[in-house]
């Protein structure tokens, strides 16, 4: 570290570190957004230590990403909308190419140029998974060459280099961290990571032609899932026998052209993108060999969009039209294995409770069994849309339309085998074995509809107002499989005993496992005040989601959660956003408070009506203020989260928690160094809570984290 | 002596496997009979109405295999078993056949049952009616059911 650190310094020279144009080829960035956008430019980025879109959280008003379980676990709430498992309720862009995966989004950031948050439902130009707003990322593309070296707590080593030449521009980094929670039971830290990103950029023009390509690739082996249980009102150390894991591989390869004819313009936006991940999970979390669960997948999507829009700007008419569509192919095998604690305690327990001393006892010989699920998923989506913004003096009016058809295919093929013996009546073992195999379809049209206006009494004040529908995309619970097979083996194996229980077996079936969109009417009005050295936004909102995509517990489960449309629930609430910058000095704060409860919602246990919908904060508070001189920056945030509700009965809470980061760097010739501090008063809070096994799991928050860097242009 | 502690054995063998005098008739069929199974419990009747019984006879029709599906022998009994009474020595009658054993070990939860060990079990299958008495362990039983359609 120190070698390199010198050679660094040996290497440098006078700053010439810049930052090309912006992107030549835009897309829909260029189209007009009704209603409140939050911005994050590189340099804050920097300042608030933001590597990943979870640090992203409170800076953009509502927005709330728990840090928490691993990459894969990008759990998104705004405006008291959003789940724990499934689609999210946010759109992510990467320079106009959707990420369809939400296993890919939390990345590392690379070279980050702006970060964009667009509030609210932004179903007509992105369609789906856009139902609470839009997280559009924006790369930097660079000329010259520049190095980045950080060490920090915990081992966090980070290593970037990026520089351009001519039309291409490329950025490397590597990021390694020994974890911040220790597994009691291995002696080892449980959340460990390496990663490594690459990315490469290239963009030319013709005369009326301009291209541009972005191929991002990443790769990342981690631990992760630090739950420690919930006991006399604390949470336990983390405290498990079994693999807690993931490894990743995203490829994002994204090609754009824009054709400037003399009547229009027309932008074609395609992009590949490939994800194959292997997850190991300790299902129980705790020292028990009860159950563990491993989901590899490899999926690869082709998206494709184009936008046309008149090349003529019409003083009263600015319309855009565009077709979206992908098409995804999906393979996922997630086994799980019963290990013996899981055979007696999960299968033996519930079966030898129903059955009396003096009759015998089922026993299962084997140490554990594997019950086996592969899926084949195909999904698609193709969707026309269209925008007509029209300028009336200081009223500008905009009307959208999208026609959004979407559908999915499943193929499951499940497989579990087990010996049984019934005791005393037989002499020995007897194999028994099921097999569940089928397939599913859905698919369904949306409409999404959307109406707004603005009204600028001059050119710092803007006014508007927006009706507008999102949605998100229904599916598959392909988790919930293993949990079916599980029910139905042990129905199957008491069947061929030819023992039956008076208590009711009914279970979920493949047929039930599917869930459908959930739908999202959104009415919002705000104002924004954008000075030259100040500018405010304010929004208010009321949305009303029907058929809610919520996790429930399904009948006749023991350990299994799905999602269903089983409910409906409204939200309402207030987003502040301000900003100053002047003389070096610099400010922001954002304020979002909602209120967001169920209005319908019975889980098939409770009725929640009424109650908070979970895991969604109520409010979010972040406040900044630095000073930037010739030589020197210094920089300081505060960010607030909570209450959050931790369950649907909303007797659980996480109250309003605070955390304090800094940020202090001096720039000398080609070099910048800087010491940047998060958590610094080591506030102890609690991300994440889940229920396994009928015992209470929390993750809490990383402690005070310090980062010791150095930034140096060498050409 | 062997020799005549083999006959013995053979003789006991032929007293509790309810085999009679073997005489040609029509091999029944293979049926499944609808009715009530009705026990006598603590100086009542306990009645467990649809109850399934199959009715299974051998190739040669001599013998018979009787399932009950289902069966609660005792209301506090918490799960419903199937019951396998094997072997049932078949007699061709006038109207259809009589079938009846004596002293043997059930089948169920995949072995033998002892504990309802079935005595004095005569009955009759007429028409689409099947109707039979024993004593299932110390639990006087009987079932009355009609062919399911």
């Amino acid at each position: 570290m120190l070698t390199a650190l010198i050679a660094m310094m040996l290497l440098a020279g006078s700053p010439a570190d810049t930052l090309a144009p912006a992107i030549a080829v835009a897309g829909k960035t260029e189209m007009r957004v009704t209603g409140m956008v939050s911005g994050i430019k590189a340099d804050e980025l920097r300042q608030y230590g933001i590597n990943n879109p979870k640090g992203v959280a409170a800076i953009v008003p509502g927005l709330h990403l728990p840090d928490y379980g691993a990459s894969l676990t990008s759990s998104i709430y705004v405006r008291g909308l959003g789940s724990r498992m499934e689609n999210p309720v946010i759109g992510l862009y990467i320079d106009d190419f959707p990420v369809l995966d939400k296993n890919s989004y939390d990345l590392d950031y690379l070279d980050v140029e702006s970060i964009r948050f667009l509030h609210g439902p932004q179903g007509t130009a992105y369609g789906r998974n856009s139902l609470a707003g839009v997280l559009s990322i924006r790369t930097a593309a660079h000329k010259g060459l520049r190095a980045a070296l950080e060490y920090g707590s915990r081992h966090h080593a980070l290593a970037q280099v990026s520089g351009g030449y001519g039309n291409h521009s490329f950025s490397a980094a590597y990021r390694h961290s020994s974890g911040f929670f220790p597994n009691t039971h291995t002696g080892k830290m449980c959340d460990p990571y390496d990663g490594g990103q690459l990315r490469w950029r290239w963009e030319k023009a013709f005369d009326d032609l301009t291209l541009g390509n972005l191929l991002q690739a990443g790769v990342s082996s981690e631990g992760g899932f630090a739950y420690g249980a919930w006991k006399d009102g604390e949470v336990q150390p983390v405290n498990y026998n079994d693999e807690g894991s993931y490894r990743r591989i995203t490829v994002l390869e994204g090609f754009k052209a824009r054709l400037r004819k003399e009547n229009i313009v027309l932008d074609l936006m395609t992009s590949a993108q490939i994800l194959a991940d292997d997850m190991r999970m300790d299902q129980d979390y705790s020292p028990q060999s009860v159950f563990t669960l491993q989901q590899r997948q490899l999926s690869g999507a082709q998206t494709f969009e184009a936008l046309l829009r008149p090349a003529r700007r019409f003083s009263h008419w600015k319309p855009v039209t565009g077709f979206f569509g992908f098409f995804k192919a999906c393979g996922m095998d997630a086994p799980v294995l019963f290990k013996r604690d899981g055979i007696e305690k999960l299968i033996l327990d519930n079966a030898n409770g129903g059955i009396p001393d003096d009759i015998g006892y089922l026993e299962i010989p084997d140490a554990s069994f594997p019950v086996d699920s592969r899926f084949s998923i195909l999904s698609w989506n193709a969707a026309l849309y269209h925008e007509s913004v029209f300028p009336v003096g200081r009223w500008t009016f905009t009307a959208g339309l999208r026609i959004d058809y979407e559908g999915a295919w499943m193929g499951y093929d499940c497989f579990a085998a087990l010996h049984y013996r019934m005791v005393p009546f037989m002499a020995s073992p007897k194999p028994f074995e099921d097999t569940y195999t089928g397939d599913l379809f859905h698919g369904g049209l949306q409409i999404l509809p959307k109406l707004a206006v603005q009204f600028a009494p001059s050119g710092k004040w803007l006014l508007s107002a927006s009706v507008a529908k999102g949605y998100r995309a229904g599916g598959f619970n392909t988790q919930i499989f293993s949990d079916i097979l599980q029910n139905r083996m042990m129905n199957g194996l008491m069947a061929d005993l030819g023992v039956y229980f008076d208590r009711p077996t009914v279970s979920a079936v493949a047929d039930n496992t599917e869930y459908q969109p959930e739908e999202l009417w959104n009415f919002e009005a705000g104002f924004g005040y954008h000075g030259e050295n100040f500018r405010a936004d304010a929004t208010a909102f009321y949305a009303n989601a029907v058929n809610q995509q919520i996790t429930v517990f399904p009948p006749g489960m023991t350990t299994g959660r799905m999602m269903t449309n089983a409910g409906r629930s409204r939200s309402y609430g207030v987003e502040l956003q301000a900003s100053y910058e002047n003389a070096g000095f610099m400010g922001r704060a954002s304020w979002g408070w909602n209120d967001a409860r169920f209005t319908e919602f019975n889980d098939g246990q409770a009725d929640y009506s009424g109650n908070s919908i979970p895991y969604s904060p109520s409010h979010t508070l972040f406040v900044s203020a630095g000073y930037s001189g010739n030589r020197f920056e210094v920089e300081a945030h505060v960010r607030g989260i909570g209450p959050i509700a931790w369950n649907e009965a909303n007797t659980l809470e996480e109250p309003f928690y605070v955390t304090l980061g800094a940020d202090a760097r001096v720039r000398f010739g080609r070099f910048q160094v800087y010491l940047r501090g998060e958590n610094l008063t080591g506030t102890r809070f609690r991300t994440f809570y889940f229920k396994s096994m009928g015992n209470e799991f929390f993750q809490v928050s990383k402690p005070a984290v310090f980062t010791l860097g150095v930034q140096v242009s060498i050409l | 002596m062997k020799n005549r502690l083999s006959v013995l054995f053979i003789a006991v063998l032929a007293l509790v496997s309810c085999h009679k005098t073997p005489q040609p008739h029509e091999i029944p069929p293979q049926d499944l009979y609808i009715g009530t199974v009705s026990v006598d419990y603590e100086g009542g009747v306990v009645d467990n109405p649809d109850i399934k019984v199959a009715f299974l006879p051998s190739e040669d029709g001599r013998r018979a295999d009787i399932i009950i599906y289902k069966i609660k022998f005792v209301p506090k009994m918490p799960v419903r078993i199937d019951v396998t009474i094997p072997a049932v020595a078949v007699e061709k009658e006038s109207e259809g056949v009589s079938f009846s054993c004596n002293n043997v070990v059930p089948l169920a939860l995949g072995g033998e049952y002892p504990k309802y060990n079935v005595t004095s079990l005569s009955g009759t299958l007429k028409g689409s009616s099947l109707s039979f008495s024993l004593n299932f362990g110390e639990y006087p039983t009987r079932f009355k059911g009609t062919r399911a359609r």
